[in-house]
């Protein structure tokens, strides 16, 4: 024998061991809900055994913990990084799509179609008693409605563009925040490795604040080999990037910026001043290619890809807010142009050719009136003040000059004129003077409803059909396309969960083990306790 | 330490977390089907927004407009028929008081004494009184033998035309896609048989009464008798204009009857794109309820037990 308290010793590493397992089965279950943690285990080996001098060879001297690990699977991760970004990004884009679809209230009873089927039906009343008072006053009235829609509906997309850019704001900030957070873990995690450590559960905390930010904005997140410790460990750094650039690199962080467009750098025509360009916090440029961050920027300026003519800026290649806003203006531009001048543009050259003019409103006459030229559908001008057909082509010089002046309708500004509002027996119907039955000119407008030259969708009421079927297509693109994603995601959560969450079952079955093992060591103390006793008490008294 | 076999023998590690969040969002995805269900009970609608079916949406707009358009026909038929109706009525006036005048003329023959040449004298100057009278009937306050001037009267109390009408003044009502009808019978084609109304001057119903009764008044028999013609005449434009409104007036009633055939398919188009069945959908509902029940219930015993409860 060795030495006189050898057994003891390995005994109470025994203990030590039971104990340090039973330590880690409390911390397991203690984390069973915590986000992220993965389940730690003992790294138990024997311990290093004595050489016999005797030639008997090698005895062991128990057992003992080395280290703790924690069972974690980093493919899982780096899989579910790449996955939810991409489930970040249509989930955003379904969840605004879903509003957009609410705000055209499309089908129902009360929509587009509606409105515009109420404005025909009172022309189809005015065509059979032009001079009735009442009809008139009920046509101004439906096509003040009509007119209306297209003001709320623009106000309404235009908030919603504010809404997002707001959303883009909070989300910047939220990057910010995690690289933050990320890079004072990497400090605590670099510093407690740096002394052979292994900080399970700070990697498990780091981790967390990965995963919530790659469902923002597409990241690359690593771990690089710089170089050596002066123990020969292979020194590590901890590396996020964003489409190339480091946000995190080790102790270091680049936050991102946002700067308020100016006029002359709007992505679209379309757009509310002082939206938000991202950029690094240096000046320079950044590309967000996915995440919550790239469906909320899509949805802000998506506009197929569009090159706005004024600065020559590219819009996002996805049908957001300005797409529509441009549906719904070019809507009105073009509804107004054939309603007013009796013009539809069958060369697309988008001018004024002699022979794309039909009847319109501006060469027929009211009723007892022997005015022509009115123009029913103008747009409003200062003080929100609907604009007379004077005011509209104040400065409209030959067919080039009126044909420009629609251009600055917009579905916002769209309003019946002046001239109708304060008198509806300016309504034009008829193509001869002091004609009040005549109603050539109000047929001529009647017959628009049906134009399918109006425009490349068809009619007036295909062109809408087709704005709200775009939409809906995307929509339900953007459901699936999360609904999928959402799959993909909880997927990879089960395969983390079943690789890295803690079992109770298995814990218990485990506490039940290591105490076994305890009461063994504390038995085996027990015998060489006694074995003392009877070798110093009883034999040499 | 102790080893992690299970990865080896390719079995998936559950864990208590997992059976929860798979829980979760079983019952969650079980609630979701039972609200799309509900909504569209509560709606009696297959779809609530475009992206639920974007081309049951497209659809759906399609055939409101169609029907919404079929109903203002619909109006413009009942308005164009009372109209042609008004028109008949009148014609079928006039259509009387020539009758009358050429029983007149033909009486004439018999009448010896001065007196009675002018009681039947009298008897025409009401008749063509009663004639300008039915040039300016009116529908709706509206005139309608004047064409588009259809706030101005025909005739003046001499019979005389007030405006200007032009056969080409026809005014039409839109009664399908591409499909009008022209309501109106223009003053000149009835009263100057056949052509345009000239303001001041008198049409050849008014012309003929007044030689007529000019006739009558100076007793001068043969041109009494001459006229006999000319009334024959006149009676045949009131009765050729008159075939002609009755034409119109079938072809609305076909075409009404043709409306009511295509309200209705359009309208159950309408329904089978759009509505729910009930049956099928309360099925469902409760089909996804049982499933709900069994979820719950199947969810209520895993999430209990752990080896914790056993240990004694």
């Amino acid at each position: 024998m060795s030495g006189s308290f050898f057994g003891l010793n390995v005994a109470v590493r025994g203990l030590f061991a039971a104990q340090r397992n039973l330590d880690i089965v409390n911390h397991n279950l203690n984390n069973i809900n915590t986000p992220g943690y993965s389940r730690q285990q003992a790294i138990q080996v024997a311990s290093r055994p004595l050489a016999l001098t005797d030639g008997t060879g090698m005895l062991g001297t128990g057992s003992e913990v080395i280290g703790v690990q924690r069972m974690r699977d980093e493919y899982l991760d780096f899989k579910f990084w790449s996955e939810n970004l991409s489930y970040g990004e249509w989930s955003v884009k379904k969840e605004i799509l879903s509003d957009l679809e609410v705000l055209f209230n499309e089908p129902s009873n009360s929509g587009f179609t509606a409105i515009m089927s109420n404005f025909f039906d009172s022309l189809q009343e005015l065509a059979k008693d032009p001079s009735s008072a009442a009809v008139r006053s009920l046509v101004r009235q439906n096509a003040v409605t009509l007119t209306r829609f297209f003001n709320n509906l623009a106000t309404s997309l235009e908030e919603m563009q504010y809404d997002i850019n707001y959303r883009i704001q909070t989300k910047v900030e939220e990057i910010n925040s995690l690289a933050v957070q990320i890079q004072q873990l990497n400090r605590q995690i670099y510093i407690t490795e740096l002394s052979g450590n292994a900080a399970n559960d700070m990697r498990d905390q780091r981790t967390v604040l990965v995963d919530k930010l790659s469902k923002l904005i597409n990241i690359e997140a690593y771990e690089v080999v710089v170089g050596y410790t002066p123990d020969g460990k292979e020194d590590k750094h901890f590396v996020i990037t964003v489409s190339g650039k480091a946000l995190v690199d080790h102790f270091t962080v680049s936050t991102l910026a946002l700067e308020q467009r100016d006029a002359d750098h709007k992505v679209n025509r379309e757009d509310i001043p002082g939206l938000y360009e991202i950029r690094w916090a240096d000046g320079n440029k950044l590309t967000v290619k996915g995440g919550e961050l790239r469906g909320l920027l899509d949805l802000r300026d998506g506009n197929e890809g569009s090159v706005n003519p004024d600065n020559g800026l590219v819009s996002p290649n996805y049908k957001g807010i300005p797409y529509y806003i441009k549906k719904l203006n070019e809507f009105v531009r073009v509804f107004a142009r054939a309603f007013n001048e009796g013009y539809i543009d069958l060369d697309g050259d988008k001018a004024f050719d002699a022979d794309e003019f039909g009847t319109g409103h501006a060469s027929g006459y009211g009723y007892n009136s022997s005015q022509t030229g009115i123009r029913f559908f103008t747009m409003t001008g200062e003080g929100r003040q609907p604009m007379s057909t004077s005011e509209f082509l104040k400065n409209a010089s030959g067919l080039e000059g009126i044909y420009d002046a629609y251009e600055k309708i917009t579905a916002k500004n769209f309003s019946v004129s002046a001239d109708i509002l304060n008198d509806y027996n300016l309504i034009a119907v008829s193509d001869g003077l002091g004609e009040a039955g005549n109603i050539n000119v109000l047929n001529a407008l009647l017959a628009l409803r049906r134009n399918t030259d109006m425009f490349s969708e068809g009619a007036p009421e295909d062109f809408m059909k087709s704005i709200v079927t775009i939409m809906g297509v995307d929509s339900q693109q953007a459901g699936n396309y999360s609904a999928n994603q959402k799959t993909v995601v909880d997927q990879i959560v089960n395969r983390r969960l079943s690789y890295s969450g803690v079992s109770i079952d298995e814990e218990i079955t485990n506490l039940v083990r290591f105490q076994h093992a305890y009461n063994a060591a504390a038995k085996m103390i027990q015998t060489i306790s006694e074995i003392y006793e009877t070798l110093i008490n009883k034999l040499f008294v | 330490m102790f080893c992690d076999t299970l990865g080896e023998v390719n079995i998936m590690r559950i864990t208590n977390n997992m059976l929860i969040n798979n829980m979760i969002k079983y019952i969650g995805n079980n609630l979701t089907r039972m609200d799309k269900l509900q909504a569209q009970l509560a709606t009696g609608k297959k779809i609530q927004v475009p992206s639920d079916d974007p081309v049951v949406a497209a659809r759906a707009l399609k055939l409101r407009t169609d029907v919404a358009e079929i109903q203002q026909y619909q109006r413009n038929l009942k308005d164009a028929r009372s109209w042609l109706e008004i028109t008949e009525t009148t014609l079928s006036d006039i259509g009387d008081i020539f009758q009358r005048v050429r029983e007149l003329i033909v009486g004439s023959d018999s009448i010896e004494s001065p007196e009675d040449l002018q009681a039947t004298k009298n008897e025409l100057i009401q008749l063509r009184t009663q004639l300008i009278n039915l040039g300016n009937t009116a529908y709706a306050g509206r005139y309608i033998f004047t064409g588009f001037k259809t706030d101005q009267k025909l005739l003046d109390e001499n019979g005389n035309f007030l405006v200007e009408v032009y056969n080409s003044e026809q005014i039409s009502y839109q009664i399908g896609l591409a499909d009008s009808i022209n309501v109106n019978v223009l003053g000149g084609d009835l009263f100057n048989a056949g052509t345009d109304a000239a303001a001041g001057s008198a049409g050849k119903f008014i012309q003929d009464m007044n030689e007529l009764i000019d006739a009558f008044d100076t007793a001068d028999y043969s041109k009494i008798s001459s006229m006999a013609q000319n009334f024959s005449d006149n009676l045949d434009t009131v009765l050729r204009v008159r075939a002609d409104v009755g034409a119109r007036i079938n072809r609305l009633e076909l075409t009404m009857n043709r409306m009511l055939n295509d309200i209705t398919n359009f309208t159950r188009l309408m329904s089978e794109n759009e509505d729910v069945d009930m049956t099928e959908t309360i099925m469902n509902l409760k089909n996804e309820e049982n499933v709900y029940r069994a979820s719950l219930a199947g969810g209520a015993r895993i999430i209990m037990p752990s080896l914790v409860d056993f240990l004694r």
